[in-house]
Protein backbone atom coordinates (compact mmCIF):
# COMPACT_ATOMS: atom_id res chain seq x y z
CA UNK A 1 0.00 0.00 0.00
CA UNK A 2 2.63 2.40 0.98
CA UNK A 3 4.57 1.74 -2.38
CA UNK A 4 1.58 2.40 -4.36
CA UNK A 5 0.71 5.46 -2.30
CA UNK A 6 4.88 6.61 -3.10
CA UNK A 7 4.58 5.61 -7.00
CA UNK A 8 0.88 7.71 -7.30
CA UNK A 9 2.81 10.09 -5.72
CA UNK A 10 5.55 10.06 -7.85
CA UNK A 11 3.70 9.63 -10.93
CA UNK A 12 1.33 12.63 -9.88
CA UNK A 13 4.61 15.36 -9.44
CA UNK A 14 5.30 14.24 -13.37
CA UNK A 15 2.03 14.87 -14.39
CA UNK A 16 2.57 18.45 -12.59
CA UNK A 17 6.00 18.75 -13.72
CA UNK A 18 4.88 18.23 -17.34
CA UNK A 19 2.08 20.49 -17.21
CA UNK A 20 3.93 23.11 -15.57
CA UNK A 21 6.67 23.23 -17.65
CA UNK A 22 4.46 23.47 -20.33
CA UNK A 23 2.35 26.24 -18.98
CA UNK A 24 5.27 28.30 -17.29
CA UNK A 25 8.96 27.97 -18.50
CA UNK A 26 10.13 28.93 -14.75
CA UNK A 27 8.43 26.45 -13.28
CA UNK A 28 11.68 23.46 -12.26
CA UNK A 29 13.19 26.51 -11.69
CA UNK A 30 10.68 27.26 -8.70
CA UNK A 31 9.54 24.14 -7.07
CA UNK A 32 10.75 20.87 -6.78
CA UNK A 33 7.61 18.35 -6.81
CA UNK A 34 9.67 14.83 -6.92
CA UNK A 35 11.40 16.45 -3.38
CA UNK A 36 7.75 16.68 -2.14
CA UNK A 37 7.24 13.02 -2.73
CA UNK A 38 10.52 11.49 -1.36
CA UNK A 39 10.29 13.64 1.81
CA UNK A 40 6.54 12.33 2.06
CA UNK A 41 8.34 9.22 1.83
CA UNK A 42 10.73 9.88 4.00
CA UNK A 43 8.51 10.99 6.88
CA UNK A 44 7.18 7.73 7.36
CA UNK A 45 10.44 6.63 8.81
CA UNK A 46 11.56 3.74 6.73
CA UNK A 47 15.21 4.05 6.14
CA UNK A 48 14.76 1.46 3.44
CA UNK A 49 12.16 2.65 1.86
CA UNK A 50 13.33 6.61 1.83
CA UNK A 51 16.94 5.37 0.15
CA UNK A 52 15.47 3.25 -2.41
CA UNK A 53 12.73 6.36 -2.71
CA UNK A 54 15.71 8.73 -3.35
CA UNK A 55 17.27 6.35 -5.72
CA UNK A 56 14.02 6.45 -7.57
CA UNK A 57 13.78 10.06 -7.50
CA UNK A 58 17.21 10.79 -8.32
CA UNK A 59 16.77 8.60 -11.28
CA UNK A 60 13.95 10.62 -12.31
CA UNK A 61 15.43 13.96 -11.78
CA UNK A 62 18.19 13.24 -13.43
CA UNK A 63 16.65 11.88 -16.44
CA UNK A 64 14.84 15.17 -16.94
CA UNK A 65 17.91 17.18 -16.17
CA UNK A 66 21.26 17.41 -18.45
CA UNK A 67 24.36 17.80 -17.64
CA UNK A 68 26.20 14.83 -15.78
CA UNK A 69 24.00 12.15 -14.74
CA UNK A 70 24.11 11.04 -11.02
CA UNK A 71 24.12 14.56 -9.27
CA UNK A 72 20.64 14.61 -8.36
CA UNK A 73 20.95 10.62 -7.95
CA UNK A 74 23.38 11.50 -5.03
CA UNK A 75 21.76 14.17 -3.74
CA UNK A 76 18.02 12.16 -3.64
CA UNK A 77 19.59 8.91 -1.79
CA UNK A 78 21.27 11.13 0.78
CA UNK A 79 18.17 13.97 1.67
CA UNK A 80 15.87 10.42 1.29
CA UNK A 81 17.93 8.79 3.34
CA UNK A 82 18.21 11.42 6.00
CA UNK A 83 14.61 12.17 6.31
CA UNK A 84 13.37 8.39 7.15
CA UNK A 85 16.67 8.69 9.87
CA UNK A 86 15.30 11.78 11.33
CA UNK A 87 11.61 10.60 10.91
CA UNK A 88 12.59 7.60 13.42
CA UNK A 89 13.77 9.77 16.47
CA UNK A 90 11.69 12.56 15.96
CA UNK A 91 7.83 12.77 15.58
CA UNK A 92 7.39 15.45 12.92
CA UNK A 93 3.14 16.33 13.12
CA UNK A 94 2.45 20.00 13.73
CA UNK A 95 2.09 22.04 10.58
CA UNK A 96 5.12 24.16 11.75
CA UNK A 97 7.14 21.02 11.58
CA UNK A 98 6.04 19.75 8.29
CA UNK A 99 6.59 23.08 7.32
CA UNK A 100 10.34 22.87 8.77
CA UNK A 101 10.94 19.36 7.30
CA UNK A 102 10.14 20.26 4.07
CA UNK A 103 12.41 23.49 4.04
CA UNK A 104 15.48 21.77 5.27
CA UNK A 105 14.81 18.91 3.42
CA UNK A 106 14.88 21.16 0.32
CA UNK A 107 17.85 23.29 1.69
CA UNK A 108 19.60 20.07 1.77
CA UNK A 109 19.21 19.42 -1.90
CA UNK A 110 20.45 23.21 -2.99
CA UNK A 111 23.39 22.93 -0.78
CA UNK A 112 24.50 18.98 -1.44
CA UNK A 113 23.77 19.71 -5.21
CA UNK A 114 26.19 23.00 -5.37
CA UNK A 115 28.46 21.35 -3.10
CA UNK A 116 28.82 18.37 -5.71
CA UNK A 117 28.83 20.97 -9.14
CA UNK A 118 31.81 22.67 -7.34
CA UNK A 119 33.72 19.01 -6.85
CA UNK A 120 32.72 17.77 -10.43
CA UNK A 121 33.17 21.15 -12.78
CA UNK A 122 36.08 22.87 -13.00
CA UNK A 123 34.13 25.91 -13.23
CA UNK A 124 30.54 25.60 -12.23
CA UNK A 125 27.62 27.50 -12.93
CA UNK A 126 25.24 27.34 -9.53
CA UNK A 127 22.14 28.29 -9.33
CA UNK A 128 21.22 31.88 -8.73
CA UNK A 129 20.86 32.43 -4.89
CA UNK A 130 17.46 33.83 -5.17
CA UNK A 131 15.51 31.09 -7.12
CA UNK A 132 17.53 28.47 -4.81
CA UNK A 133 15.14 30.14 -1.95
CA UNK A 134 12.06 30.39 -4.00
CA UNK A 135 12.23 26.90 -4.75
CA UNK A 136 13.19 26.07 -0.92
CA UNK A 137 10.07 28.39 -0.09
CA UNK A 138 7.99 26.98 -2.85
CA UNK A 139 8.73 23.40 -2.12
CA UNK A 140 8.06 23.78 1.36
CA UNK A 141 4.67 25.52 1.10
CA UNK A 142 3.74 22.75 -1.68
CA UNK A 143 4.76 20.14 1.13
CA UNK A 144 2.82 21.77 3.90
CA UNK A 145 -0.44 22.21 1.55
CA UNK A 146 -0.31 18.65 0.29
CA UNK A 147 -0.19 17.14 3.94
CA UNK A 148 -2.62 19.67 5.25
CA UNK A 149 -5.22 18.25 2.33
CA UNK A 150 -4.46 14.69 3.10
CA UNK A 151 -4.73 15.24 6.41
CA UNK A 152 -8.17 16.71 6.06
CA UNK A 153 -8.81 13.77 3.87
CA UNK A 154 -8.09 11.15 5.97
CA UNK A 155 -9.76 12.57 8.94
CA UNK A 156 -13.22 12.66 6.71
CA UNK A 157 -12.28 8.75 5.43
CA UNK A 158 -11.85 7.89 8.91
CA UNK A 159 -15.04 9.53 9.62
CA UNK A 160 -17.19 8.20 6.95
CA UNK A 161 -15.73 4.38 8.07
CA UNK A 162 -16.93 4.95 11.35
CA UNK A 163 -20.09 6.12 10.32
CA UNK A 164 -20.71 3.37 7.83
CA UNK A 165 -19.66 0.60 10.13
CA UNK A 166 -22.04 2.09 13.02
CA UNK A 167 -24.80 1.76 10.53
CA UNK A 168 -24.17 -1.65 9.54
CA UNK A 169 -24.52 -2.81 12.99
CA UNK A 170 -28.04 -2.16 13.92
CA UNK A 171 -27.79 -1.78 17.49
CA UNK B 1 16.58 -5.56 6.38
CA UNK B 2 18.44 -4.30 10.01
CA UNK B 3 19.56 -1.23 10.54
CA UNK B 4 23.08 -2.18 9.87
CA UNK B 5 22.16 -3.75 6.42
CA UNK B 6 20.66 -0.52 5.71
CA UNK B 7 23.11 1.78 6.13
CA UNK B 8 25.53 -0.61 4.63
CA UNK B 9 23.31 -0.57 1.54
CA UNK B 10 23.07 2.98 1.31
CA UNK B 11 26.81 3.57 1.46
CA UNK B 12 27.12 0.91 -1.50
CA UNK B 13 24.49 2.92 -3.55
CA UNK B 14 25.97 6.18 -2.81
CA UNK B 15 29.59 4.39 -3.79
CA UNK B 16 27.92 3.26 -7.24
CA UNK B 17 26.22 6.61 -7.97
CA UNK B 18 29.35 8.33 -7.29
CA UNK B 19 31.59 6.32 -9.42
CA UNK B 20 29.18 6.85 -12.11
CA UNK B 21 29.40 10.54 -11.74
CA UNK B 22 33.35 10.24 -11.40
CA UNK B 23 33.41 8.07 -14.95
CA UNK B 24 30.99 11.08 -16.22
CA UNK B 25 33.48 13.47 -15.61
CA UNK B 26 36.17 13.87 -18.04
CA UNK B 27 33.47 14.14 -20.87
CA UNK B 28 30.33 15.67 -19.13
CA UNK B 29 28.91 15.59 -22.51
CA UNK B 30 29.04 11.62 -22.58
CA UNK B 31 25.00 10.55 -21.53
CA UNK B 32 24.55 8.59 -18.18
CA UNK B 33 24.22 4.77 -20.34
CA UNK B 34 21.56 2.38 -19.37
CA UNK B 35 20.48 4.06 -16.64
CA UNK B 36 19.51 7.25 -18.57
CA UNK B 37 18.68 4.99 -21.64
CA UNK B 38 15.60 3.25 -19.24
CA UNK B 39 14.79 6.68 -17.67
CA UNK B 40 14.24 7.96 -21.42
CA UNK B 41 12.25 5.05 -22.53
CA UNK B 42 9.45 5.23 -19.25
CA UNK B 43 9.32 9.25 -19.33
CA UNK B 44 9.50 10.69 -22.30
CA UNK B 45 6.15 9.27 -24.01
CA UNK B 46 4.69 10.30 -20.46
CA UNK B 47 6.22 13.52 -21.35
CA UNK B 48 4.65 13.39 -24.93
CA UNK B 49 1.08 12.68 -23.87
CA UNK B 50 1.01 15.76 -21.45
CA UNK B 51 2.33 17.59 -24.49
CA UNK B 52 0.29 16.44 -26.55
CA UNK B 53 -3.44 16.69 -24.11
CA UNK B 54 -1.56 20.62 -23.61
CA UNK B 55 -1.59 21.18 -27.30
CA UNK B 56 -4.76 20.14 -27.43
CA UNK B 57 -6.44 22.16 -25.18
CA UNK B 58 -4.27 25.57 -26.15
CA UNK B 59 -4.87 24.76 -29.97
CA UNK B 60 -9.07 24.60 -29.34
CA UNK B 61 -8.32 27.89 -27.21
CA UNK B 62 -7.07 29.38 -29.87
CA UNK B 63 -8.84 28.47 -32.79
CA UNK B 64 -11.57 30.83 -31.31
CA UNK B 65 -9.16 33.95 -30.82
CA UNK B 66 -7.13 32.91 -34.06
CA UNK B 67 -9.86 33.83 -36.80
CA UNK B 68 -9.02 37.44 -37.21
CA UNK B 69 -5.30 36.86 -37.21
CA UNK B 70 -5.33 34.31 -39.65
CA UNK B 71 -6.20 36.65 -42.63
CA UNK B 72 -3.69 39.05 -41.69
CA UNK B 73 -1.06 36.25 -41.60
CA UNK B 74 -2.43 34.64 -44.92
CA UNK B 75 -1.66 37.87 -46.31
CA UNK B 76 1.95 38.62 -44.96
CA UNK B 77 3.06 35.06 -45.55
CA UNK B 78 1.84 35.48 -49.68
CA UNK B 79 4.41 38.58 -49.48
CA UNK B 80 7.25 36.59 -48.07
CA UNK B 81 6.26 33.57 -50.21
CA UNK B 82 6.89 35.77 -53.18
CA UNK B 83 9.98 36.99 -51.92
CA UNK B 84 11.56 33.92 -51.13
CA UNK B 85 10.56 32.50 -54.51
CA UNK B 86 12.69 35.31 -55.84
CA UNK B 87 15.25 34.58 -53.46
CA UNK B 88 15.13 30.75 -54.02
CA UNK B 89 15.58 31.83 -57.93
CA UNK B 90 19.07 34.09 -56.93
CA UNK B 91 20.20 30.77 -54.81
CA UNK B 92 19.59 28.80 -57.66
CA UNK B 93 21.39 30.33 -60.16
CA UNK B 94 24.30 31.03 -56.98
CA UNK B 95 24.10 26.82 -57.02
CA UNK B 96 24.45 26.23 -60.42
CA UNK B 97 27.47 28.95 -60.58
CA UNK B 98 28.81 26.60 -57.78
CA UNK B 99 28.39 23.82 -59.42
CA UNK B 100 30.14 24.54 -63.08
CA UNK B 101 33.13 25.96 -60.86
CA UNK B 102 33.49 22.68 -58.89
CA UNK B 103 33.18 20.87 -61.96
CA UNK B 104 35.75 22.98 -63.76
CA UNK B 105 38.17 22.44 -60.88
CA UNK B 106 36.95 18.39 -60.83
CA UNK B 107 36.01 18.78 -56.89
CA UNK B 108 33.23 16.85 -55.24
CA UNK B 109 30.99 19.11 -53.31
CA UNK B 110 29.00 18.61 -49.98
CA UNK B 111 26.14 16.84 -50.96
CA UNK B 112 24.51 18.45 -47.99
CA UNK B 113 22.53 17.53 -45.11
CA UNK B 114 18.65 16.01 -45.38
CA UNK B 115 16.52 17.12 -41.98
CA UNK B 116 13.65 15.10 -40.52
CA UNK B 117 11.30 16.44 -38.32
CA UNK B 118 10.66 16.03 -34.65
CA UNK B 119 7.95 16.75 -31.96
CA UNK B 120 9.35 18.51 -28.92
CA UNK B 121 8.23 16.76 -25.71
CA UNK B 122 10.30 18.01 -23.18
CA UNK B 123 11.94 21.20 -22.45
CA UNK B 124 13.85 21.91 -19.62
CA UNK B 125 15.59 25.38 -21.14
CA UNK B 126 15.01 27.42 -17.68
CA UNK B 127 16.78 24.91 -15.04
CA UNK B 128 20.04 24.86 -14.10
CA UNK B 129 20.80 21.78 -16.56
CA UNK B 130 19.00 22.44 -19.99
CA UNK B 131 17.71 19.44 -21.83
CA UNK B 132 15.45 18.55 -24.57
CA UNK B 133 13.74 15.63 -25.56
CA UNK B 134 12.29 14.89 -29.17
CA UNK B 135 10.58 12.45 -30.68
CA UNK B 136 11.13 11.15 -34.25
CA UNK B 137 8.56 8.68 -35.69
CA UNK B 138 10.83 7.85 -39.06
CA UNK B 139 14.14 7.22 -39.63
CA UNK B 140 16.75 6.11 -37.16
CA UNK B 141 18.11 8.52 -34.76
CA UNK B 142 21.96 8.24 -33.58
CA UNK B 143 24.04 9.69 -30.68
CA UNK B 144 26.28 12.83 -31.62
CA UNK B 145 23.17 13.72 -34.58
CA UNK B 146 22.93 17.57 -35.02
CA UNK B 147 19.19 19.14 -34.07
CA UNK B 148 18.44 22.24 -35.84
CA UNK B 149 14.84 24.30 -35.79
CA UNK B 150 14.03 26.95 -38.76
CA UNK B 151 16.08 29.50 -36.79
CA UNK B 152 19.05 27.83 -36.07
CA UNK B 153 21.33 25.23 -34.51
CA UNK B 154 19.14 24.14 -31.24
CA UNK B 155 22.13 21.24 -30.34
CA UNK B 156 22.54 17.29 -30.65
CA UNK B 157 21.81 13.97 -29.76
CA UNK B 158 23.37 12.92 -26.65
CA UNK B 159 21.09 9.50 -25.56
CA UNK B 160 18.51 7.64 -27.93
CA UNK B 161 15.71 5.16 -26.47
CA UNK B 162 13.10 3.98 -28.96
CA UNK B 163 11.71 6.93 -31.26
CA UNK B 164 13.18 9.65 -28.24
CA UNK B 165 16.24 11.07 -28.45
CA UNK B 166 17.36 13.13 -25.52
CA UNK B 167 19.53 16.79 -26.85
CA UNK B 168 22.08 18.89 -25.45
CA UNK B 169 21.36 22.09 -26.03
CA UNK B 170 24.50 24.46 -27.59
CA UNK B 171 23.47 27.06 -24.19
CA UNK B 172 24.34 23.89 -22.00
CA UNK B 173 27.57 24.77 -20.45
CA UNK B 174 29.36 21.31 -21.25
CA UNK B 175 28.32 22.03 -24.93
CA UNK B 176 30.81 22.79 -27.46
CA UNK B 177 30.31 24.06 -31.12
CA UNK B 178 32.75 24.88 -33.77
CA UNK B 179 32.12 28.14 -34.93
CA UNK B 180 32.99 31.10 -37.39
CA UNK B 181 31.84 34.46 -37.81
CA UNK B 182 29.75 35.28 -41.27
CA UNK B 183 31.99 38.58 -41.59
CA UNK B 184 35.43 37.70 -41.84
CA UNK B 185 35.20 33.82 -41.38
CA UNK B 186 37.35 34.21 -38.18
CA UNK B 187 36.65 30.66 -36.55
CA UNK B 188 36.29 29.91 -32.74
CA UNK B 189 34.63 27.61 -30.22
CA UNK B 190 31.01 28.15 -28.83
CA UNK B 191 29.92 27.27 -25.40
CA UNK B 192 27.55 27.79 -23.55
CA UNK B 193 27.41 29.91 -20.53
CA UNK B 194 24.81 27.94 -18.65
CA UNK B 195 22.60 31.17 -18.27
CA UNK B 196 21.11 30.94 -21.45
CA UNK B 197 23.45 32.67 -23.63
CA UNK B 198 26.65 31.83 -25.47
CA UNK B 199 30.17 32.74 -25.97
CA UNK B 200 32.98 32.52 -28.59
CA UNK B 201 35.80 31.42 -27.17
CA UNK B 202 39.48 31.53 -28.98
CA UNK B 203 39.16 34.61 -31.46
CA UNK B 204 42.36 36.61 -31.03
CA UNK B 205 42.27 40.04 -29.88
CA UNK B 206 43.26 41.79 -33.42
CA UNK B 207 39.86 40.15 -35.20
CA UNK B 208 37.64 42.64 -36.51
CA UNK B 209 34.63 41.71 -34.28
CA UNK B 210 31.28 43.88 -33.81
CA UNK B 211 27.73 44.13 -32.22
CA UNK B 212 25.39 42.06 -34.50
CA UNK B 213 27.87 40.11 -36.28
CA UNK B 214 26.28 36.63 -37.06
CA UNK B 215 27.90 33.39 -36.11
CA UNK B 216 27.40 30.31 -38.27
CA UNK B 217 28.76 26.76 -37.34
CA UNK B 218 32.51 26.11 -38.91
CA UNK B 219 32.03 22.60 -39.73
CA UNK B 220 35.42 21.37 -37.72
CA UNK B 221 34.43 19.88 -34.85
CA UNK B 222 33.33 17.01 -36.72
CA UNK B 223 29.49 17.16 -35.96
CA UNK B 224 27.56 19.90 -36.91
CA UNK B 225 27.75 20.44 -40.23
CA UNK B 226 28.70 23.74 -41.75
CA UNK B 227 27.07 26.97 -42.20
CA UNK B 228 23.98 26.42 -39.58
CA UNK B 229 23.44 29.66 -38.08
CA UNK B 230 24.60 29.62 -33.81
CA UNK B 231 23.71 33.56 -32.98
CA UNK B 232 24.33 36.98 -32.81
CA UNK B 233 27.36 38.66 -31.45
CA UNK B 234 25.93 40.81 -28.17
CA UNK B 235 28.88 42.10 -26.63
CA UNK B 236 32.65 42.20 -27.43
CA UNK B 237 35.02 43.01 -24.92
CA UNK B 238 39.15 42.57 -25.28
CA UNK B 239 40.08 39.70 -22.77
CA UNK B 240 43.08 37.99 -21.67
CA UNK B 241 44.91 36.66 -24.68
CA UNK B 242 41.54 36.59 -26.49
CA UNK B 243 38.53 38.33 -27.27
CA UNK B 244 35.53 37.64 -24.81
CA UNK B 245 32.51 37.99 -27.37
CA UNK B 246 28.64 37.13 -25.96
CA UNK B 247 26.34 35.44 -28.26
CA UNK B 248 23.07 35.92 -28.36
CA UNK B 249 21.39 32.59 -29.53
CA UNK B 250 19.48 32.44 -32.44
CA UNK B 251 16.95 29.72 -31.52
CA UNK B 252 14.58 31.42 -28.98
CA UNK B 253 14.12 27.90 -26.86
CA UNK B 254 10.83 29.22 -25.15
CA UNK B 255 9.37 28.91 -28.25
CA UNK B 256 9.94 25.29 -30.03
CA UNK B 257 7.60 23.23 -30.69
CA UNK B 258 9.25 21.05 -33.40
CA UNK B 259 13.09 20.29 -34.01
CA UNK B 260 14.91 19.04 -37.43
CA UNK B 261 17.09 16.12 -36.80
CA UNK B 262 20.28 16.75 -39.18
CA UNK B 263 21.02 13.60 -41.36
CA UNK B 264 24.72 14.14 -42.63
CA UNK B 265 27.84 11.90 -42.62
CA UNK B 266 29.99 13.12 -39.59
CA UNK B 267 33.38 12.62 -39.05
CA UNK B 268 34.08 8.88 -38.15
CA UNK B 269 34.67 8.50 -33.93
CA UNK B 270 37.81 6.33 -34.66
CA UNK B 271 39.08 9.47 -37.22
CA UNK B 272 38.54 12.14 -34.38
CA UNK B 273 40.40 9.44 -31.67
CA UNK B 274 43.48 8.05 -33.57
CA UNK B 275 46.47 9.04 -32.38
CA UNK B 276 48.76 10.79 -34.38
CA UNK B 277 51.35 8.57 -35.40
CA UNK B 278 54.92 10.06 -35.15
CA UNK B 279 57.69 8.56 -37.63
Amino acid sequence: MRILRFFLGLGLALLTHFVGVRLVPQFPLATDLFLVVLVFQGLEGDALAGLLAGVLVGLVQDTLGGGIYGLYGVTDTIVGYATAKVAQRVVIQRPTGVMLAFTLASAAQQVLLALLALTVFPDPVLPQPAWALVRVGTTAFVGLAVWTGLGFWRSRYTSWRTNRTARVHFN
Amino acid sequence: MNERQIRNLFVLILLGQIILLSLQVPNPAKSGGLPENIGLAVLAPIARSVDSGAAGVVGLRDEFRKRAALVEENRRMVAESEHLRLELLRLQDVDDEARRLAAALDYERDRGATLRVADIVYVDYASWLRTLVVRASIGRTTVNQPVVSASGLIGRVIAVSGPYAKVQMITDRAASVGAMLERGRRQGIIRGDGQGGLVLDYVPLQAQVEVGDRVLSSGIDGVYPRGLPIGTVSRVEPGSGFLSIAVAPAVDFGLLDQAYLVDHVALPQNLKESPIAHP
